[in-house]
């Protein structure tokens, strides 16, 4: 099931984010990290893990307190966030965001004043490209949510609301979607059917996930690379995570 | 790194597509800030409207009445051309117009298909008469009239008749009357004088004047004298036989004008007329202080010496003729009968004895010169105007001196302070002076004040509705400063509703506007989503307020017709205004946004993965 040959798509050296809260210091600790195109690379880990951190970190919405190297490289090209972030070049991270991530947020996130259909598009009107209908339909249709194009998100079911977030997530064929618990509101049967179908559609369209987890069985099956986190309590104050592939 | 784009090709249509989608998704709430705005904006705009209206109303009605802006001496006054000139010029005057003694200028009109007459009065007027002009009239040329409403309503006439009126004198016992047919080009309304008045040309007026003082205007075909120049000089020599004695000669000018007499021996008089002195003969020199001396000085004064042996020589002083090769000529007077001339052993003048009222030219163009002299002629004497004549010469050769008749002397002393002209069938005639009195309006009332007190300072009284005009200035001023202040009040309100409401609404959707910054909606951009919000409210809260206004307007306007004239309202609103109103609420609903904006670029991205 493993696969190294796709193109390195994101990839991490030396990371480390350092989050102290009252008197308490979380470190994560990322020795290396890769995601490749075509690729479901899987975060899963307990709550507390840094898992998140990590998520946000590939996000580029949190700064790094240390970066060795932090590249994202798309359309051959490869762009040093670590350069961002230590200029603080917001707009350059927005516009990355913009053109070459999608986003799978825990309840679908979804804006409740735009219709689902235009919640949809609105990462690809936000980018200024056009989504012919014809995509919609086929998409939304496969994910069996074609019957709520016109409606709210108030009148979709959490399962409904999932679905239209991982459609917006790819409609705009970001080279990178990130997911944060996409499932974590729905029952187990539900889904493993639901993150089956993303990880198709983003076969066939030639994108890569990253799903953050912390349920193992779920990505198990569907996962081509794995990273875990190994958490040590180093003293009172100081938790130290260190994040790392599980073969 | 290669170059990629940087912004959304259209972010702000982008934005303000989520801002009015976020609008109608709470459209309640969008509804109850719009209502709110409008119960702002609504009465401020009826409230601006009545006061721009009924106060404006009333304003033009009083305040900008060009009577209102009218100033006119309360005294009668000589006021030269000069005066006129410069005063026309002076800050804030919009226009004046001298004006005739009330009684020179009464004109008695004809009643159509009548007998009767009745007599109005006539006020002079010119081009740029705000009285005229600002009442919808025309200024009459010439051969026109203007009406007030008082006359025309008497008369029974209105535009396009014609007004027949009569100028009447009495002369030599004989009632004279030259008549007029002027065509009527306005009737002024009410508001322009409740008199009976008719407007006509400061020419025609004069004119008027002048025939009624007995002179003739030959471009009207109206019958009379010319205006004869009076003579005037700077004093007068008395040559008297025997000389009187000294108590008799102190009491010698009282009540006869002149002021001063002084005696002059033999060398000073030989020095100043040229001429010698008769054995048994004194000469006095008779002065008056600050005024001129004229006939009937010597009329006076000659009451008083019967029974002498006395010649009067009137002279004035430095007064020089100028030939056509440059040369000055100075000139003494002199006119005495052949008796007076052999009693004081002098050459007999050809011209005869002084008689103020023989002023033909052939009798006063001559002049005595000494042989050996030629005169080039014409010669000029630089007066107000110039004149130039010609003069019939008789060589004396035993004399020193120019001398010409006393008579023509007197006319050129009048001719330094007064504009004559010298013409071939009238002889001298004298050019008006100046005029008794003026019709002054300021160009705004705010000016009438200042000038008021400016006329004041030259002693002059004059009339103006000066503390009508401060009355009405000090209300202006007071319902300006209340209208600002409600205005103020309910601006702070309607602002601290939006600021408020903006803010609360950022709050609500803070992790909504997280999702867009996730989804690459730059920081810059989120800012324009409370901005966009609050300027589409501002534009529907206007357009209610506008509708709401427009009705309560109507519903004043109606009620208050029949107080009204046709155009006028009590509430409305000129279009600079609305403009204003518009600019100014989107301006402060731009204000009230920017709490919200600067709030919405702060919010995290991260915000958005992080909920729940």
């Amino acid at each position: 099931m493993l696969d190294l040959q796709g193109d390195v798509l994101v990839s991490m050296q030396s990371v480390l984010k350092r989050r102290t809260q009252g008197d308490s210091v979380f470190e994560l600790d990322v020795p290396e990290f890769d995601a490749r195109r075509g690729q479901l690379t899987a975060v899963v880990g307990d709550s507390g893990c840094g898992k998140s951190t990590l998520l946000d970190l590939i996000a580029l919405v949190m700064k790094p307190t240390h970066a060795g190297s932090f590249h994202l490289q798309v359309d051959d090209q490869s762009y040093d966030i670590a350069e961002c972030w230590s200029n603080n070049d917001e707009s350059r991270l927005a516009t990355f965001r913009r053109l070459h991530l999608g986003y799978v947020l825990q309840t679908g996130g979804l804006l409740p004043f735009l219709s689902v259909s235009d919640n949809i598009l609105l990462p690809a009107r936000v980018k200024g490209i056009e989504v012919s209908e014809q995509r919609l339909n086929r998409l939304s249709e496969r994910l069996g949510i074609a019957s709520c194009l016109g409606r709210k998100p108030d009148a979709l079911s959490i399962g409904q609301r999932q679905r239209v977030g991982i459609l917006r997530a790819l409609i705009h064929s970001p080279a990178l979607i990130l997911a944060d618990e996409p499932t974590a509101a729905v029952d187990k049967t539900r889904a493993l059917s639901i993150m089956h179908e993303m990880s198709s559609l983003a076969r066939e369209e030639g994108q890569s996930v990253i799903v953050v987890t912390h349920d193992v069985d779920l990505v198990e099956h569907l996962a081509d690379q794995t990273y875990g986190f190994y958490t040590t309590q180093q003293s009172e104050f100081v938790t130290q995570s260190v994040c790392k592939r599980v073969s | 790194m290669s170059t990629i784009p940087e912004l959304h090709p259209r972010p702000f249509r982008l934005i303000s597509n989520l801002a009015v989608a976020h609008l109608r998704h709470e459209w309640i709430l969008t509804l109850c800030l719009v209502l709110a705005l409008a119960a702002v904006i609504a009465p401020l705009l009826v409230l601006l409207g009545l006061k721009e209206g009924t106060v404006e109303t009333l304003r033009e009605r009083l305040v900008e009445d060009p009577i209102y802006r009218e100033l006119r001496p309360a005294q009668t006054r000589e006021f030269s051309h000069e005066w006129f000139e410069q005063v026309e010029l002076w800050d804030g005057v919009s226009f004046i117009t001298p004006t005739v003694l009330p009684l020179s200028s009464v004109l008695s009109v004809q009643y159509p298909e009548q007998r009767r007459t009745e007599l109005f009065d006539l006020i002079p007027t010119r081009s740029g008469d705000p009285l005229l002009l600002e009442n919808g009239a025309v200024i009459p040329d010439d051969h026109q009239v203007v009406l007030s409403a008082e006359a025309a309503r008497r008369l029974g006439l209105k535009k396009g008749d014609t007004l027949q009126a009569q100028v009447t004198r009495a002369r030599s016992g004989r009632q004279e009357v030259a008549e007029a047919n002027l065509e009527i080009v306005s009737v002024l309304p009410s508001r322009a004088g409740m008199l009976p008045r008719l407007y006509a040309s400061l020419d025609f007026v004069v004119d008027v004047e002048a025939f009624k003082e007995g002179y003739a205007s030959p471009s009207r075909g109206w019958a009379g004298s010319s205006p004869e120049p009076f003579l005037s000089y700077d004093g007068a020599y008395l040559l008297i036989s025997p000389p009187m004695p000294p108590i008799e000669r102190s009491g010698l000018v009282i009540n006869t004008g002149f002021a001063r007499l002084s005696e002059l021996d033999e060398a000073a008089w030989q020095q100043s007329m040229g001429l010698r002195l008769s054995d048994g003969w004194a000469v006095y020199d008779l002065q008056t202080i600050g005024s001129t001396v004229t006939p009937s000085n010597f009329r006076a004064i000659e009451q008083k010496l019967r029974g002498y042996q006395r010649v009067l020589i009137p002279y004035v002083n430095d007064l020089s003729l100028i030939a056509t090769n440059g040369q000055a000529l100075e000139v003494i007077g002199i006119s005495l009968s052949s008796d007076d001339s052999e009693r004081l052993g002098l050459p007999i003048i050809p011209w005869g004895a002084f008689d103020a009222t023989r002023l033909e030219p052939q009798r006063l163009l001559q002049m005595l010169t000494p042989s050996d002299q030629t005169l080039h002629q014409p010669i000029t004497f630089e007066g107000q105007l110039p004149i130039s004549f010609d003069v019939n010469t008789h060589i004396y050769t035993d004399i020193e001196h120019h001398y010409i008749p006393a008579e023509l002397l007197g006319i050129l002393g009048t001719a330094r302070q007064r504009a004559l002209s010298l013409e071939d069938e009238r002889g001298f005639l004298m050019h008006r002076g100046g005029y008794r009195g003026f019709r002054m309006y300021a160009a705004s009332i705010d000016d009438v004040p200042r000038l008021y007190h400016q006329l004041r300072e030259q002693g002059l009284e004059v009339i103006a509705e000066v503390e009508a005009i401060e009355r009405i200035q000090v209300l202006d001023a007071g319902l300006n400063r209340l209208f600002w202040l409600i205005a103020v009040l309910g601006i702070s309100g309607g602002t601290a509703v939006l600021v408020v409401s903006l803010y609360a609404a950022v709050e609500r959707r803070r992790r909504d506007l997280g999702v867009l910054r996730l989804i690459g909606v730059a920081r810059s951009q989120v800012f324009f989503f409370p901005v966009a919000q609050s300027l589409i409210m501002a534009v529907i809260g206007i357009i209610v307020s506008y509708l709401g206004y427009a009705i309560i307007a109507g519903v004043i306007n109606r009620t208050f017709a029949a107080d009204l004239a046709a155009e006028e309202a009590f509430c409305r609103l000129p279009p600079s205004h609305i403009v204003i109103s518009i600019a100014a609420t989107l301006f402060v609903a731009l204000l009230a946004s920017l709490v919200a904006a600067y709030r919405a670029t702060g919010i995290d991205p991260a915000e958005a993965i992080r909920e729940q």
